[in-house]
């Protein structure tokens, strides 16, 4: 054990016994032959290295290695950028649809200036109502009619006004 | 000669970076099979104090030495190759026993006492010896990590507390310190084993 390493406060014989026992583990003998197998395993790394290692001209220092690859990654790119210039379509002008011109009818609603304008819808035509006959005027022996308007209600109800 | 001059064999020129390029490989394989053959043993024994079985300590060494291999462009900056190759082996012993740790423990009774050496003692006390190693060792197995470091390290006798300090990454007080509360927690951890017996 480290002389230096001793610690004074502990107990001999239970310092000694813990370093005789590590000491006996440290200090025993390596195997006959270590460094030639060690030699020999590094040899064999070695040897395949090479085998595996790139030829010397194709290695990274060498200048014409480097400025083909440079060349390489700029045909790449530059190549890929024109792939995608020339598939991409240049942007259309937007159409512009040409409505015809609207024709006003008489009679039709206004399309206060819309593209678009709903359909106007034929409203329910009533029947021309009967002449109805007032009670005052039954006893005066005349028979009036109703207003236009009158008449329309009176459709729409089924009943004659009381007026 | 110099590996400057480029070499003239008749009409065949070798260029000057290749002859440089080889002379520096071979170098670097002289130094590194000096290395090999002076520093194996010592990186062999402090994997085995720690992984305690004979063929995981070799392929321990086997791959510090693989690994100064790879990084071999930087064996000149190194200062303290031993302290540096011990640092690379311990590393590589506790990640084996990290990822070991399923494995059964190969330190016991019988294999300490196939290990230990004999010194013409009888069968008996080899066996009661291994016996109480393996009994010390179970109970430096039970010290925390940190203590439990310092402890083994501090059995080899080449190394110092401040070359410890180095292979730990610690500073020396703290090796100090560590080692104090190692030997404090190993004192009753021994008592406490005398005391159920």
């Amino acid at each position: 054990m480290n002389p230096h390493n001793q610690d004074p406060f502990l107990s001999n014989s239970v310092s000694e016994t813990v370093d005789a026992t590590l000491r006996l583990i440290a200090n025993l003998p390596a195997p006959e032959g270590l460094s030639d197998r060690v030699q020999a395993g590094l040899r064999v790394q070695q040897r395949r290295g090479r085998v595996l290692a790139w030829p010397s001209a194709l290695t990274p220092a060498s200048t014409w290695m480097r400025s083909a690859a440079a060349a390489a990654i700029v045909v790449v790119v530059v190549g890929g950028g024109w792939g995608v210039y020339s598939r991409v379509q240049p942007l259309q002008p937007a159409r512009v649809i040409a409505t015809p011109p609207h024709a006003a009818t008489p009679g039709d609603f206004s399309n206060a200036g819309a593209m678009r304008k709903p359909q106007t819808l034929v409203g329910p035509v009533a029947p021309q109502a009967a002449a109805v006959v007032s009670p005052h005027t039954k006893a005066s022996g005349k028979a009036t009619t109703l207003p236009a308007r009158d008449k329309k209600s009176a459709a729409v109800t089924g009943t004659a006004d009381q007026h | 000669m110099g590996t400057s001059q480029a070499i003239y064999a008749g009409w065949m020129e070798i260029p000057n970076s290749a002859v440089s390029e080889r002379a520096y490989t071979q170098a670097e394989e002289a130094v590194l099979a000096e290395l090999v053959s002076q520093y194996s043993g010592v990186l062999y024994r402090v994997a085995f104090s720690v992984l305690r079985n004979p063929s995981d300590a070799e392929d321990a060494v086997q791959e510090a030495f693989l690994r100064v291999l790879r990084h071999r462009d930087t064996l000149g900056e190194v200062r303290d190759h031993r302290v540096w190759l011990i640092r690379i082996v311990w590393n590589i012993v506790l990640d084996r026993k990290r990822r070991a740790k399923t494995r059964p423990e190969t330190d016991d009774v019988s294999e300490l006492a196939r290990v230990l050496p004999t010194g013409g003692l009888s069968a008996e006390e080899i066996a009661a010896a291994a016996q109480h190693h393996a009994h010390v060792l179970a109970c430096v197995e039970q010290l925390p990590v940190k203590e439990r470091q310092v402890l083994q390290l501090s059995a080899f006798e080449e190394l110092s507390s401040v070359e410890i300090a180095t292979v730990l990454g610690i500073t020396e007080s703290s090796v100090r310190s560590r080692l104090f509360r190692a030997r404090n927690l190993m004192a009753g951890l021994l008592d406490h084993a005398r005391s159920l017996r």
